[in-house]
């Protein structure tokens, strides 16, 4: 089987206005199904680059990139936001939560634009947030909610259309420690029921809990180690 | 369409939350509605009130008046019109099924025992009731014999036999007008005076031989004629031949004006509605600028809107929005928001022409149109000032709405 993510010299330049920024600069990687991956690397570096481009957000200015086996260069707009909504769970730093909706329609945002409607969009989320231990919680507002409480929702959410891919841009950032390692330990679960998870941090405390950890400096990929 | 649906329902959950950007947005376009909303209503009553009073005066029906159009602002115009014009009308226009001779004579003081009523006199042939499609409820219409007996006979308006009479049956009975005794034969049905403008209620009709005889001392002239056409839809060109058929009757060179004047249901459709003009004009231009202005406000308020939900505009596309997706969920929230305001607009619309009723007798008739038309101005309120903010959020990369 091919794997999930095939990157083959993968270039990212960012134009703004006269001048252009290469932020990637050639980057090889593969991803495995079922891998717990950790990317780090110093602010700037271009690892929330990388991982928009992993998870299609955001197309390479030149090179290869298969998801799935699937070219994703060239891909039309639509079809992106498709290969995302069905593939493809985020959970960003800053949870972005939809302030003026439930915790429920919160969780059940990814069902709204999937390409066929499926029964039981409601029975699935309120199961995920059952979960995740905040059954009690699902008619509130996410400003009651605690920051940790926050992220365990946008994970509920990342989870709703039962994607193969879970990527997770520093989700712990405006965490305490302790909320932290539940937050992790909910990750790492998620990985033990079958989905692949790749985190970007700049904590090595964090990236302690994936398997590998992919190091990029400036813009490459630097050492690659596996434990 | 159930996506659409679930969009839809998205929006109208925004609609709720951003309760100060719905509420200045309702307010702004529901006041350009409401004025859009009299304009329409206001233009519907002038057109309703003169095809009604054209109803009344029949749309078969022209009047020719005494006198030339220079001297319509003078009281007592010249007099010009003959019985035998109307005799040579009769016999020259084969459609003119009926030429009704008509005088006038201003209030004149009527009495029944002790009661005292002033009422103009109205001098008409034996087919009153018929020429002016109003029917006699009483007693019946005065005849022909009556026309050349030179009678004193008479049909009284609803009011005057009111004011007279009471609950009295007036039919026989002799009532004083001026100094002379008059028979009433019949009682006409009652007009309302809201409609033609002015009371109609309160006339007296009399043979008109025996009002010039014996009131005005008149011994040819009239003051009007009343001509039904068979045909009523050449109506335009018999006015025209009527035209040239008096002016030679009366020996009137070229460089003579008409010393007559022939008012057509058209022209009163055409007084009517210029009455109501000039209010529709102002009351638009306000509604158009107070919409443009709404449409503007809504406009801004929607820019800022979608600059302070860039990070959910950027969630909901990670999830797998499309473009199109975002597009219509803010398009839908500019379309709830001006379709409350043109409800809101509606009623309040309604409400203020209640006022504006109770302040002066106006015209105004509301339809399902007034609603419609101002639903659709709404409506394209919102889609107007509501696309270029929508398809800015649309057009929102992933990545810079989610890079905070
Ligand atoms: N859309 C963009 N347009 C222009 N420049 C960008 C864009 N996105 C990122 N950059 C630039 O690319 C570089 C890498 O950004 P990126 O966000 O990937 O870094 P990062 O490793 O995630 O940093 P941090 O740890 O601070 O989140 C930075 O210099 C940034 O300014
Ligand atoms: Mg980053």
């Amino acid at each position: 089987m091919n794997p999930l993510c095939l990157m083959e010299d993968v270039r990212k330049t960012f134009r703004m206005g006269e001048n252009s920024v290469e932020v990637l600069k050639g980057i090889d990687l593969t991803v495995e199904r079922g891998e717990i991956a950790a990317i780090m690397g110093v602010s700037g570096s271009g690892k929330s680059t990388l991982m928009n481009l992993i998870g299609c957000l955001d197309v390479p200015t030149s090179g290869r990139y298969l998801f799935a086996g699937r070219e994703v260069l060239g891909l039309a707009d639509d079809s992106l936001s498709e290969l995302r909504n069905a593939n493809i769970g985020f959970v960003f730093q800053s949870f972005y939560l939809l302030p003026y909706a439930t915790v429920l329609e919160n969780v059940l945002l990814p069902s709204l634009y999937r390409e066929r409607a499926k029964d039981g969009a409601e029975e699935r989320a309120v199961e995920l947030l059952r979960l995740i231990g905040l059954e009690e919680r699902i008619h509130f507002r996410p400003n009651r909610l605690s920051g940790g409480e926050q992220q365990r929702v946008a994970i509920c959410r990342a989870l709703m259309n039962d994607p193969e891919l879970l990527l997770a841009d520093e989700p712990t950032g405006q965490l305490d420690s302790r909320t932290a390692s539940e937050i992790m330990n909910l990750l790492v679960a998620m990985n033990e029921r079958g989905k692949t998870v790749i985190i970007v941090t700049h904590d090595p405390a964090i990236a302690a809990y994936a398997n590998r950890i992919i190091r990029i400096k400036d813009g490459v990929i630097v050492d690659e180690q596996a434990d | 369409m159930n996506r659409l649906i679930k969009i839809l329902a998205q929006a109208l959950q925004a609609v709720v939350a951003l309760k100060l950007r719905t509420f200045f947005c309702v307010l702004s376009i529901a006041i350009g509605i409401s004025a859009i909303t009299i304009i329409v209503a206001a233009t519907e009553g002038a057109y309703q009130k003169a095809f009604d009073i054209v109803a009344s005066f029949g749309p078969d029906s022209i009047l020719i008046v005494s006198g030339s159009e220079e001297s319509r602002g003078i009281a007592r115009r010249e007099k010009t019109l003959t019985l035998a014009d109307a005799e040579a009308i009769r016999s020259a226009f084969a459609t003119a099924y009926m030429v009704v001779p008509m005088s006038r004579v201003r209030d004149t003081i009527i009495s029944y025992k002790a009661n005292r009523y002033s009422a103009p006199i109205i001098g008409s042939t034996s087919d009153y009731s018929l020429s002016w499609t109003w029917p006699v409820v009483e007693g019946s219409d005065f005849t022909q014999e009556d026309l050349k007996r030179l009678a004193n006979v008479a049909l009284l308006g609803h009011e005057t036999m009111r004011e007279l009479f009471g609950d009295e049956n007036p039919v026989g009975k002799t009532i004083q007008v001026g100094r002379i005794p008059v028979q009433v034969v019949g009682v006409l049905l009652e007009r309302g005076s809201s409609q033609g403008g002015g009371n109609m209620d309160n006339r007296v009709v009399m043979p008109i031989t025996t009002v010039m005889k014996k009131f005005q001392n008149e011994p040819k002239y009239v003051q009007a004629l009343r001509v039904r056409f068979e045909d009523q839809e050449n109506l335009d060109i018999r006015v025209e031949e009527l035209k040239g058929f008096l002016r030679v009757r009366h020996r009137l060179p070229d460089s003579e004006p008409n010393d007559f004047q022939i008012v057509s249901p058209k022209d009163i459709i055409k007084f009517l509605v210029a009455l109501t003009g000039s209010l529709v004009a102002f009351v638009g231009i306000v509604g158009i600028i107070s919409l443009v202005v709404a449409g503007f406000v809504l406009a801004n308020l929607f820019h800022l809107s979608v600059r302070e939900r860039t990070g959910e505009i950027g969630i909901r596309r990670s999830v797998g929005a499309k473009r199109r997706d975002i597009l219509l969920q803010f398009l839908g929230e500019a379309l709830i928001i001006t379709t409350l305001g043109g409800l809101i607009g509606f009623v309040l619309g309604v409400a203020a022409a209640g006022l504006l009723q109770y302040v002066e007798a106006f015209p105004i008739h509301f339809s399902w149109k007034a609603f419609a038309i101002g639903l659709l101005l709404s409506w394209l309120v919102g889609v107007l000032f509501g696309l270029k903010p929508a398809s800015q959020a649309a057009d929102l990369e992933p990545i810079e709405a989610i890079r905070s």
